[in-house]
């Protein structure tokens, strides 16, 4: 067989595959050559709407941080007004031990609050929840102090915050300034501090924020914690179970 | 020739690389014919070769940056698109399978209006089809089918008459170039 012949037979069996394109094929590629153009931009519209999504509930895991909230913490920042400490002459220092280690492992993710009150928040107890354990700890992004109770929880929780860091001592009327510029005055009704607890009433603690924690009262079931602050501050307050116990962290770096 | 209309292609070809689809739809639409009859004789399916050149146009379109060379370079770059596309068609599997059915369903069909040759072309392999179409049926010189192929022109010689003594035993290197 000749070139030739080979070649016509051969392009005689492909016209026989081919046959001739649809007349719309043309029409159909110009369609499809413009659509892409346009679909792009929902693609995109899409993309940006995801990367939205994703965004939000990233953000809704980092605040809510389930795998983190504390199962026990009973109390939620309540601000209410309530009377604010005086400060009175006659300041009265007491020796203080050095700081004791951190609490027991805590939530440590809750927002701080900036209120200038925290509480009060009631809990039930019994008549007079002994405090057991005070410490303080430093931790990344704030400081800590810890008040444990051995018999159960005390029947309510207040913190007061004050642009300095001097306190009245009770019953004495005496006042005390601590350390720092600024203060946390905690309130804790239904509890005594010296039937089980025998440990220090003042923390000089050197940390970046929480400079000083000293016991201002202990006296017909109230027991009053004066905490001196270097500067004001934003803070926290967990009323925890097993032992029970108020946590306070004061934000660092504010 | 004159200059000018030398250059209309480049130009056409520069309009549409920066986005100008009636540019695009006007160089590609003269490659339209001989991409279908590629496309149809690989995929022994002128719907599905229809599918694929339009995908192909669509990838084209995309791509045309790529474009390495003059207008000239653009049916042998195309073609080698359409190629490509098809070949991702028979590689889907239940596109294979039913291909396979297809082809020799055709076979069974028509038995008296098929040649030997048409019938050997059919029992070649798509990859096999290829040179052929684009050497004896499209009539691409040899470069461009190199080209096409992806091969150098040596290469591109060898594989056109590897497929060609498939089709016919006997067939000299003369008598196929």
């Amino acid at each position: 067989m000749s070139n030739e012949n080979f070649r016509r037979e051969l392009n005689r069996a492909f016209d026989g595959m081919a046959g001739q394109p649809s007349p719309t094929l043309s029409g159909r590629i110009r369609s499809a050559i413009a659509r892409p153009t346009a679909a792009r931009s929902y693609y995109w519209i899409a993309a940006a709407a995801a990367c939205v999504i994703a965004a939000l509930i990233v953000g809704v895991l980092f605040v809510a941080n389930p795998l983190h909230r504390p199962t026990s913490n009973v109390g939620v920042p309540l601000p209410s007004p309530s009377a604010s400490p005086s400060a009175s002459p006659s300041p009265s220092p007491s020796p203080s031990p050095s700081p004791s280690p951190s609490a027991s492992p805590t939530p440590s993710t809750a927002a701080f609050q900036c209120a200038t009150t925290y509480g009060p928040v009631t809990q039930s107890g019994p008549v007079t929840a002994y405090v057991s354990n005070v410490a303080t700890g430093a931790h990344a992004g704030y400081d800590r102090i810890t008040i444990t109770f051995g018999n159960g929880a005390p029947t309510s929780v207040e913190v007061q915050t004050q642009n300095n860091a001097t306190f009245t001592k009770d019953p004495s009327g005496q006042s005390v300034t601590l350390a720092g510029d600024h203060g946390l005055l905690v309130t804790i009704r239904g509890a005594d501090a010296h039937t089980t607890y025998s440990g220090s009433t003042d923390f000089k603690t050197g940390y970046t924020k929480l400079l000083e924690a000293q016991q201002v009262q202990d006296y017909e079931g109230v027991v009053q914690w004066g905490i001196g602050l270097s500067g004001s501050t934003c803070y926290r307050v967990y009323l925890l179970k097993g032992p029970d116990r108020v946590v306070i962290d004061a934000q660092t770096g504010t | 020739m004159s200059a000018a209309v030398m250059e209309q292609p480049a130009q056409t070809l520069a309009r549409a690389a920066q986005g100008d689809q009636d540019s695009f739809s006007e160089l590609i639409e003269p490659l339209l014919d001989p991409a279908y009859r590629l496309a149809a004789v690989m995929l022994a399916d002128r719907g599905a070769a229809e599918d694929a050149v339009q995908e192909a146009s669509v990838k084209a379109w995309r791509k045309l940056r790529q474009l390495r060379g003059d207008a000239t370079s653009l049916r042998p770059w195309f073609l080698s698109i359409v190629a490509n596309e098809c070949r991702m068609a028979r590689r889907t599997r239940w596109w294979s399978v039913i291909k396979v059915a297809d082809v020799d369903a055709q076979d069974r069909a028509q038995p008296e209006s098929y040649s030997d040759l048409h019938r050997a072309l059919l029992r070649l392999s798509p990859d096999d089809r290829l040179p052929l179409v684009l050497h004896f049926y499209l009539d691409l010189p040899l470069d461009e089918v190199a080209r096409a192929l992806r091969v150098s022109p040596s290469a591109a010689k060898s594989r056109i008459y590897r497929s060609a003594k498939r089709l016919r035993a006997d067939l000299t290197m003369d008598e196929v170039f």
